[in-house]
């Protein structure tokens, strides 16, 4: 089979492999990159557990291929621990009962940031919408929903 | 580090994250056929090499000796549900794998399937050495003919459901030096321990277990699946450590389904409300092969069925039949909300044939003192948190906003107790419980009870990871009981270690404590019945192409004592959302040949954010008598929330609804 060799800078560090072509990117940043944050929760592109950003803007990188990355920046999880403290999302969703099991939580809190840096004032029932592409089986959403909500507050 | 933090952080270990060398990922070629012939296998590893059948553990697991409808590990000679394991191959990489699937060569023969539990009863048998397809037959309570000025009879339905955790079923297993290292997601380390031991005839020693970070079970990984044993297996045979991570696709058509029963009920009382009895049918849909809860499930929920009411006379039969389906497993509740469906649909019916209201008749019918159910379930007096509950849940002033209630009791599976292991070295107090968090957060009770009983800080606790080399009993996390009997095994060691310091040095302090070295285990044996009651009130209403909109749920549940609050309402608003999932759409649908027709996680109904209602939840402290005072909780949402849902429902159209989950045709 053919191969490609893509380099895609994740979390401002370079990463190049040599890869099939088909390989996705969610099997990049696990795989080749090594980092496990970024989880896998169907194959349908419905649960959003594998939610990181591609040039800011958020993407289920399971429906991405690495090659389709090349020269793009994506941002995971392990990104957003700046010197190993963790950032307002991360530390309210611990404060605020936002995870049980933790399987969806980081595709959840990628996607929770991205709500609100796009709008810093969304609604409930906005966020709400703004998550709907993310399951969790565990918290009913209450906590998710909370923890956003009290970032929102504090950045006010 | 904390374990909520790696969470957050994304340094979590769930089993697909710990990386080891070469691993061979494993994939698994399954039946395209609810029921076929198996004429032969070509490729792969399949039943040629490995002739077993799967031991019976976990919840409700009986013994199942020479069981002929045990589940073979490979398909030989037949298959019998879509899914069923045929053989697996094993790659370099997990593309790789999913690759040399197309290079197995199966001659099937299809043959018609049973779908239908009702049809199956008259089916011949899918089995070889098998008589019918009943699997366990029970006339429960007692007959009876009372003089009722009413008879109602209906046929209530919970279909089936995935399990749906978000992380899928996985396991590592490792054979080096002669040993079995196996890192699972799991409910019990040592459901899968004593279940491979059993399938492969391996010695205990020879075999440890480690729970890795689990992304939720459910229910499901509270057992022992085919595809467990066949990565053991492999891992013997080509040692090397060998990973297979279910993918979303197996879990909805292989993995074990929970719900899946049928009650036909009929209902006795007298024209003043007051229910005389009830009889009736309940028939669990085992799927294709016997295992675990299968044979158990129609009995317990036979058990519960008169919840609350001081109902005198009850007579059922209990019936668990093999289908051509994935087979049959626990599921969040596991027939306590079949058992509660069955019960409040039929009190409902009465009050609608009465036009009394739903808390009045209710009351009516509640227990003044502690009572024994005809099927010999025990029961305190439920009048008096009905009436606290019926204030707390605002259901007076709601009623006028069509909500409905339920009412239940929580049987939880506390039995025969828990195992724990308190070891005390380099000034920190390690603890290994024999239940294993996969999101109950037992981090919260140990240390809340750590902190009360021993006056330790979260910091002078290291929590450690289920192991089965490093506690050598436990039961596991299901049936509502970790923080019950869990909590209470950590409570009854910690004052055995609190009286040898206080013998030795006559006094107790922390500082004593951390600075000598304990090791000690116990198993905490507790085979009592504590049940508890809950209750729960809804609101709803119609969508545009009258789809059900479920506005509020609200939850009023006697926990015991609530070991750390914030915890206990966020397990039960969890809870509430995967019982509205259960009433809104969550099941997983076959057509008449047995084809699986849900193919995604967003198919099988799990519930978006956008879908899951105001959640409001009560909680009251009634302390049991156990060394934690704590009652089960964590299935009580997965009871409730249906009840009061479907009641709603049935306020606003006036349309009877008989089965979940509720279809837009069924409220026109």
């Amino acid at each position: 089979m053919k191969e490609a060799k893509p380099k895609i800078k994740i979390n401002g560090k370079d990463y190049s492999a040599t890869v099939e072509p088909r390989q996705l990117l969610v099997h990049f940043i696990r795989d080749s990159a090594g980092l496990t944050g970024t989880h896998i929760g169907c194959d349908t592109s419905n649960c959003g557990a594998c939610t990181v950003l591609l040039d800011g803007k958020p993407v289920k990188s399971c429906t991405v291929l690495s090659v389709q990355a090349d020269g793009h920046e994506i941002t995971t999880i392990e990104g957003l621990s700046k010197d190993g403290s963790m950032d307002p999302m991360q530390k309210a969703f611990i404060e605020d009962n936002g995870l049980q099991c933790g399987f969806c939580t980081p595709g959840m809190i990628m996607e929770a940031n991205y709500v609100l840096k796009k709008n810093p004032h969304a609604t409930e029932a906005e966020i709400r919408k703004g998550l709907d592409g993310n399951l969790c089986r565990c918290t009913g959403y209450v906590g998710i929903l909370k923890a956003i909500r009290s970032v929102q507050e504090k950045k006010k | 580090m904390d374990r909520l933090e790696r969470f957050v952080k994304g340094m979590g270990q769930y089993v697909d994250d710990i990386k080891v060398d070469k691993p061979l990922y494993m994939a698994v070629v399954r039946s395209p056929y609810a029921r076929t012939k198996i004429n032969g296998v070509k490729g792969g590893l399949n039943s040629s090499d490995l002739e077993a059948a799967l031991a019976s553990v976990g919840e409700g697991a009986g013994g199942a000796s020479a069981n002929p409808a045990a589940h073979p590990i490979f398909a030989k000679g037949y298959a019998n549900y879509v899914g069923q394991p045929i053989a697996a191959v094993f790659s370099e990489d997990r593309y790789g794998a999913e690759d040399a699937l197309e290079s197995v060569d199966v001659d099937y023969e299809p043959l018609k399937p049973v779908v239908s539990p009702e049809e199956a009863i008259g089916f011949e048998p899918i089995h070889k050495g098998m008589k019918s397809n009943v699997i366990s037959d029970k006339m429960l309570g007692k007959d009876f003919e009372p003089k009722a000025d009413i008879v109602l009879e209906d046929r209530l339905e919970n279909h089936r459901i995935a399990t749906n955790a978000i992380e899928t079923r996985g396991i590592l297993a490792d054979y080096s030096n002669g040993r079995l290292t196996i890192h699972v997601s799991t409910q019990s380390v040592f459901s899968i321990k004593r279940g491979l031991c059993g399938t492969l005839g391996l010695p205990e020693d020879k075999v440890r277990v480690i729970q890795a970070d689990t992304g939720g079970g459910f229910g499901l990984k509270g057992g022992l699946q085919p595809e467990h044993v066949i990565a053991a297996f492999a891992a013997m045979k080509y040692k090397r450590p060998v990973k297979w991570i279910e993918t979303r696709l197996e879990h909805l058509m292989a993995a074990n389904q929970g719900r899946g029963a049928i009650g036909k009920m009929k209902l006795y009382a007298k024209r003043s409300g007051k229910i005389l009895g009830i009889k009736g049918t309940i028939i669990v849909d085992a799927g294709a092969y016997a295992e675990g809860l299968a044979g158990f499930a129609p009995g317990f929920i036979a058990h519960q069925l008169t919840e609350q009411y001081a109902i005198e006379n009850g007579y059922v039969r209990a019936l668990s039949v093999l289908t051509n389906k994935a087979p049959y497993g626990p599921y969040r509740g596991a027939g306590r909300p079949e058992a509660a469906f069955f019960m409040e649909r039929m009190v409902d019916m009465l009050a609608d044939e009465l036009k009394m209201d739903d808390a009045e008749i209710r009351l009516l019918n509640a227990s003044e003192k502690p009572f024994t159910s005809p099927f010999g379930m025990h029961i305190d007096a439920s009048k008096p948190f009905m009436q606290k509950a019926l204030k707390a849940l605002g259901y007076e002033s709601m009623k006028k906003r069509n909500a409905g209630i339920g009412f239940f009791v929580l049987v939880p599976g506390a039995a025969p107790g828990e195992g724990v292991r308190l070891e005390v070295k380099d000034g920190k107090m390690h603890v290994w419980l024999g239940s294993n968090q996969h999101g109950q957060g037992h981090d919260f009770f140990i240390r809340s009870l750590a902190r009360e009983e021993l006056g330790l800080s979260p910091d002078e606790i290291a929590i450690e990871v289920p192991d089965t080399d490093n506690i050598k009993a436990g039961i596991g996390t299901w049936g509502s009981r970790s923080a019950m009997v869990g909590g209470s095994a950590l409570v009854d060691a910690a004052r055995h270690i609190k009286e040898e310091i206080k013998k030795k040095h006559g006094k107790y302090s922390k500082k004593l404590l951390l600075s000598s070295n304990y090791d000690y285990s116990e198993f905490y044996k507790f085979d009592g019945e504590i049940n508890s009651f809950g209750a729960n009130l809804a609101t709803a209403k119609l969508g545009p192409v009258n789809d059900p909109e479920v506005l509020e749920v609200r939850a009023c549940y006697d926990v015991g004592r609530a070991l750390s609050k914030a915890m206990v309402k966020a397990q039960i608003e969890g809870g509430i959302i995967q019982g509205t999932g259960q009433v809104m759409g969550e099941a997983v649908a076959y057509d008449e040949n047995g084809q699986l027709l849900t193919s995604s996680i967003s198919n099988a109904g799990v519930l978006r954010s956008t879908k899951a209602p105001k959640c409001v939840v009560k909680i009251m402290e009634n302390p049991s008598t156990l060394p934690d005072k704590a009652k089960g909780l964590g299935e009580a949402p997965t009871i409730g929330t249906p009840l009061a849902i479907v009641r709603s429902l049935e306020h606003i159209t006036g349309k009877r609804i008989r089965s979940t989950p509720v279809k837009p045709q069924d409220l026109s």
